[in-house]
């Protein structure tokens, strides 16, 4: 009874925290999803887009930039490193994944050069949460407000987009490439701008991780990809993706609800170095449970059989 | 106005396996004119459609619409002006995406694509009223998901998205091959009312000699990447099933003999 008292009390008292974290976060799984989901171009770029992002804009920063210029430059940076992607893809005729694979490499070398070391402080830097007005100790109210507005700006501005004309051929391009190119769509443009622009709301996320952490760290892109995949799995299992508004809203309801999940787990005392493997096998069960549908729905045959 | 002038692919050029796909093909199809394309497996009738819409780009040759020379496009800028129909019901229909919306990419073939909302008022009616003209009940099925359609009826609907922008040129590549033949039959009669109330030019390419005979204008007969004949005018309105089988049989002979 202590232990659930406990675990609920410090899980409770941490919510506040990992809501504004897992509102930062949202921006590298709608990331991920963009390319995965619309595209049908399962993309990796995140591991590396993520911390170019953080790079970029810790240097700016650092150099006494604006947190917004940070950000918009950080922006471009994940918009090209997430070009070359496809680019990469759509010319060398290279697997999807092997592409990001080698593309996430390159960046980290590129990341190590931008920042010149592997760890940098911003710390006392003005940020972009600096300008809402609500400073409580203990509880990161500006961070919450101003990432969720960016989140709630972000999600209409795509979903109107993706109903536009053009947002409806991007959508075709993934939907059956061949027959988006019959009916005149450029699938090389749409292909290297969805997944550029995918790679963009990666490193905003990044940079906005940055501002909000107060360091950047050439590092902080581990291990991000999985919990983007897992996020964006729960978000689809609740919110679903039929339409373009659930598919869209999938990742930010994802990452909200998944960032809680792995708090409870670690208020409740998992070692923290476990949780790469509880995600991963979560992700595994996610992935695996439309194939294991399929073996049950062959029982009704059997049953027919013993009839 | 279609005009193919002397096309010339070779697949694996210089390697054991050489294949010689188009072999100095020509032909010409006048504004409005109907072509029904026959002719045995590997004698050139896919490879020609392919050069037609982009996906094959030729060695050799010209491809010509309307007088403008369309051989160096890719195949999403000659879709402005040319509209296919593909054998395989998937792959003329984008699956995850909704028949309105299917509606909308055909209709934005020629056009250019602008940041304005896609499906309107407007577009749905007109869309509910041109497949109604099928009889299928697609009309009241706007917001399903293609991939919930039966293949005849995404067959149909690819028809309609194929016949919707007035293409300069219409490709149907064994469209109702993989049709059951009550199904095959709705297709086809949809496919003949568009074309000829339309008046587009057409190139079909079947295996069913039965329709080479009842549709078209003419009937061109491909062999080993050349067309070996073409049936035009009285000779094709007079023309029986015995007769093109016929004219197949020569060729294989000749083919038997010469190997």
């Amino acid at each position: 009874m202590d232990f659930i008292q406990t675990t609920f009390l410090s899980f409770v008292s941490l919510i506040p925290v990992t809501l504004a974290q897992s509102l930062i976060l949202s921006f590298v799984v709608l990331g991920i999803m963009i390319p995965f989901r619309t595209l049908n171009f399962p993309d990796l770029t995140s591991e590396g887009a993520f911390p170019l992002g953080g790079c970029v804009c810790g240097v700016l920063l650092a150099s006494g930039a604006s947190p917004v210029t940070a950000i918009v430059v950080a922006l471009l940076a994940g918009f090209v490193a997430g070009c070359c992607t496809a680019f990469i893809h759509l010319r060398f005729r290279i697997h999807t994944l092997l592409a990001g694979i080698l593309m996430m490499t390159m960046l980290y070398s590129i990341n190590l050069r931008i920042m010149g070391k592997s760890n940098l402080s911003v710390f006392g830097s003005t940020t972009v949460f600096d300008w809402a007005p609500f400073t409580q100790p203990g509880f990161p109210a500006s961070k919450i407000v101003v990432a969720g507005l960016i989140a709630l700006v972000v999600l209409i501005v795509l979903t109107l987009y993706f109903t536009t004309e053009k947002g409806t051929a991007v959508r075709a391009v993934g939907a059956n490439s061949e027959m988006a190119e019959a009916q005149g769509i450029n699938v090389w443009a749409a292909t290297i701008g969805g997944v550029g622009m995918a790679s963009a709301f990666t490193a905003m996320g990044g940079a906005l991780m940055v501002q909000s952490q107060g360091f950047a760290d050439v590092n902080m892109g581990l291990g991000i990809l999985i919990n983007g995949l897992a996020a964006l799995m729960i978000g689809e299992a609740i919110v679903g993706k039929q339409t373009v508004l659930r598919q869209l809203a999938a990742p930010f309801v994802g990452s909200i609800v998944y960032y809680q999940l792995v708090s409870v787990c670690l208020a409740a005392g998992m070692p923290p170095p476990d949780l790469k493997l509880a995600t991963g096998l979560f992700v595994l069960a996610m992935l695996a449970l439309p194939s294991l549908r399929r073996s049950r729905g062959s029982a009704p045959v059997r049953e027919a059989i013993r009839e | 106005m279609l005009e193919i002038q002397s096309a010339r692919k070779v697949f694996h050029r210089g390697q054991p396996d050489e294949k010689v796909a188009l072999d100095g093909l020509s032909l010409k199809l006048k504004t409005g004119e109907f072509a029904v394309v026959i002719g045995s497996n590997g004698a050139g009738k896919s490879s020609m459609l392919n050069a037609i819409s982009g996906a094959l780009p030729l060695d050799s040759g010209k491809i010509l619409i309307n007088g403008d020379d369309v051989t160096a496009l890719p195949v999403h800028k000659r879709a402005v002006r040319l509209a296919r129909v593909f054998q395989d019901p998937m792959k003329g229909t984008a699956a995850s995406m909704t028949v309105a919306e299917n509606m909308l990419l055909a209709e934005l073939r020629a056009t250019r694509r602008t940041f304005r909302r896609g499906l309107n008022a407007k577009r749905l009616a007109d869309y509910r009223e041109r497949l109604s003209l099928l009889g299928l009940g697609l009309e009241n099925r706007l917001d399903t998901r293609v991939d919930l359609l039966s293949g005849g009826q995404r067959q149909s609907l690819s028809l309609i998205m194929a016949v919707g922008g007035k293409p300069d040129v219409l490709l149907l590549d064994e469209h109702t091959a993989a049709l059951d033949p009550r199904t095959a039959d709705i297709v086809m009669q949809a496919t003949v009312r568009a074309v000829e109330s339309l008046k587009l030019t057409t190139l079909m390419v079947t295996h069913n000699m039965q329709h080479a005979v009842d549709y078209g204008h003419s009937v061109v007969m491909l062999d080993a990447g050349k067309v070996r004949l073409e049936i035009t005018g009285e000779e094709k309105a007079n023309i029986t099933v015995a007769d093109l089988i016929g004219h197949f049989s020569v060729k294989t002979d000749r083919m038997l003999l010469a190997s």
